[in-house]
């Protein structure tokens, strides 16, 4: 069952043909068994997820609807509060924080859908890393190749995706957070438009660029569980005013009619030959040949650098002050790098973002949908720092965010897709439209799906 | 010609002017993160920008248009 996508767990659990129960002691059995392999949970909510699949299958007993997510089991990045847990974020730190009296908002979303959470995922500290190489609480190993990372920050959301423990996570994505690790570790990720969801209730990193989202084996999951997280929400004074879009049912139009392009110049160097490989089957199956150049990504990258940089290290000033020790030796000089940056490189940074959405808003009146590589090599061996491509040495986890992080600096909705037959270890191709268009990027990846040219594909 | 900047002078100076004590077994990498950090600010300070292009109050990618 643990290969079971989310919208046929749902289904089983709707029509009666499995109890919410049953699915979920299987999901807790899967955990117990083979977490320790991969490292992906730090936490598990065992009697919680019991007495919430109870309800539900009370509910549907009593001839009410379950929601369109009945007793589907999921589980969170640890820096979504749940209710009962302190949330740690990745930390040492804060290991003795007052459990969080409730869930955060998108968590209850979901379990209002009648999804059941079943626990709490390994991250980066903070968030601030692309390899979930976590000193504290150990790496999350990637599961097609346990020697090898998972990608980050929400590594442990996407090695339960890919293993099978559970059919969803939530993530959050700062420069690339779901994105990386879903396209290491071969699942779908979606980072949203920022602001489309709320975060009330999430550890924030780096609150300019910040967004939660889900992670799943298919695209048509992705689009369930962000529809039932859509909405406004004031606790969260970033998240949009706008009502629910629906996107599943838009799922099945295909890509008739949309203008697809490849990115070039940028988005075609600084990776290995196979990440470009990836991205081209893919548009060749969408019949996407048209090329298109992105306004300045340099300069994109190097301002959400100093934006985050600056910001992380704001979140987490008085503990750098007072006990820097404690922080991951992985992410402590970052962070205190980011403290001693002058205030002029930050609100430049904050201009400059202005002036780039502006230029890549007229990308959009072009095309509607871009591809672009999600990451520029496969998931490297734990504990390698240095990688060389084209000839450059370069931080091995550090550079794995080139493709991700000007895309999320003008906020744009992105789904990392699994591309097929990359061989033993994973690759994605980003989806990327306008602002508010996520119905565009799921659609494409359900079309780029149902083609065969993205799948998630199973550890062996 | 002024000197050129160096992050190694710079960054405990900077540390002390915030209250922030790195440990000297720390210097060595939080140097090297800035230096990132300050190579990445000087092409970042070098796009021209107009006055009148500022920064979102809070940031929604369509300037709110779509909300």
């Amino acid at each position: 069952m643990t290969r079971r996508t989310a919208r046929e767990l749902a289904s089983a659990v709707r029509s009666r043909q499995r109890t919410a129960t049953a699915v979920v002691e299987e999901t807790l059995a899967a955990i117990a068994a083979r977490n320790g392999a991969i490292n992906a949970f730090t936490a598990v909510a065992k009697e919680r997820a019991l007495a919430a699949a109870a309800a539900v299958d009370a509910t549907v007993g009593a001839g009410r609807d379950p929601g369109p997510l009945a007793g589907v089991p999921f589980a969170v990045k640890n820096l979504y509060d749940v209710a009962g847990l302190p949330t740690i974020a990745g930390s040492h730190i804060d290991r003795d924080r007052a459990p969080a009296a409730e869930d955060a908002a998108l968590a209850r979303r979901l379990t209002a859908a009648g999804a059941v959470l079943v626990g709490a995922l390994n991250m980066d500290e903070y968030a601030f890393g692309f390899s979930t190489e976590n000193t504290h609480h150990g790496p999350t190993r990637n599961p097609h190749d346990p020697a090898r990372i998972a990608g980050g920050s929400s590594g442990g959301s996407a090695a339960a995706v890919a293993a099978g423990l559970v059919p969803l996570t939530l993530g959050s994505d700062t420069n690339g957070s779901i994105r990386v690790p879903a396209a290491l570790c071969g699942v779908f990720g979606l980072r949203p438009t920022i602001g489309r969801l709320s975060r009330a209730g999430m550890r924030l990193f780096a609150a300019s660029l910040d967004v939660g989202g889900p992670l799943a084996r298919t695209a048509g999951d992705l689009a369930l569980a962000y529809d039932a997280m859509q909405g406004p929400d004031p606790a969260d004074p970033a998240c949009a005013s706008k009502p629910p879009e629906p996107t599943l049912p838009l799922l099945a139009r295909g890509v008739e009619g949309l203008r697809i392009a490849v990115a070039a110049g940028y988005y075609a160097s600084q990776g290995a030959p196979e990440a470009f490989a990836a991205v081209e089957r893919v548009a060749s199956a969408l019949g996407a040949s048209e090329r298109v150049e992105l306004p300045s990504p340099g300069a994109a990258r190097g301002a959400a650098m100093i934006m985050t940089s600056v910001e992380g290290a704001e979140l987490h000033f008085q503990d750098l002050i007072a006990r820097a020790q404690d922080f991951d030796p992985k992410t402590r000089a970052r962070f205190l790098a980011g403290a001693l940056a002058p205030g002029v490189w930050y609100a430049h940074a904050q201009r400059v973002r202005r002036w780039y959405c502006r230029e890549m808003a007229k990308t959009f009146a072009n095309v509607d949908v871009v591809l672009a590589p999600a990451t520029p090599y496969p998931g490297f061996p734990i504990g390698q720092a240095w990688i060389e491509i084209a000839g450059q040495r370069l931080p091995a986890a550090g550079h794995l965010g080139v493709f991700t992080q000007p895309l999320s600096f003008a906020g744009l909705p992105t789904v990392a897709a699994p591309v097929a037959d990359c061989g033993p270890l994973p690759l994605g191709v980003q989806i990327i439209a306008a602002p508010w268009r996520e119905d565009l990027v799921l659609r494409t990846a359900a079309a780029a799906e149902a083609l065969g040219a993205v799948a998630s594909p199973s550890p062996v | 010609m002024a000197d050129p900047f160096d992050p190694a002078h710079y960054v405990p100076e900077a540390a002390a002017a915030v209250g922030l004590t790195i440990a000297p077994a720390d210097l060595g990498d939080v140097t090297q993160a800035f230096a990132v950090l300050a190579r990445v600010a000087a092409q970042l300070m070098a796009i021209p920008l107009p006055e009148e292009t500022v920064a979102a109050a809070v940031f929604i990618p369509d300037d709110g248009a779509g909300r």
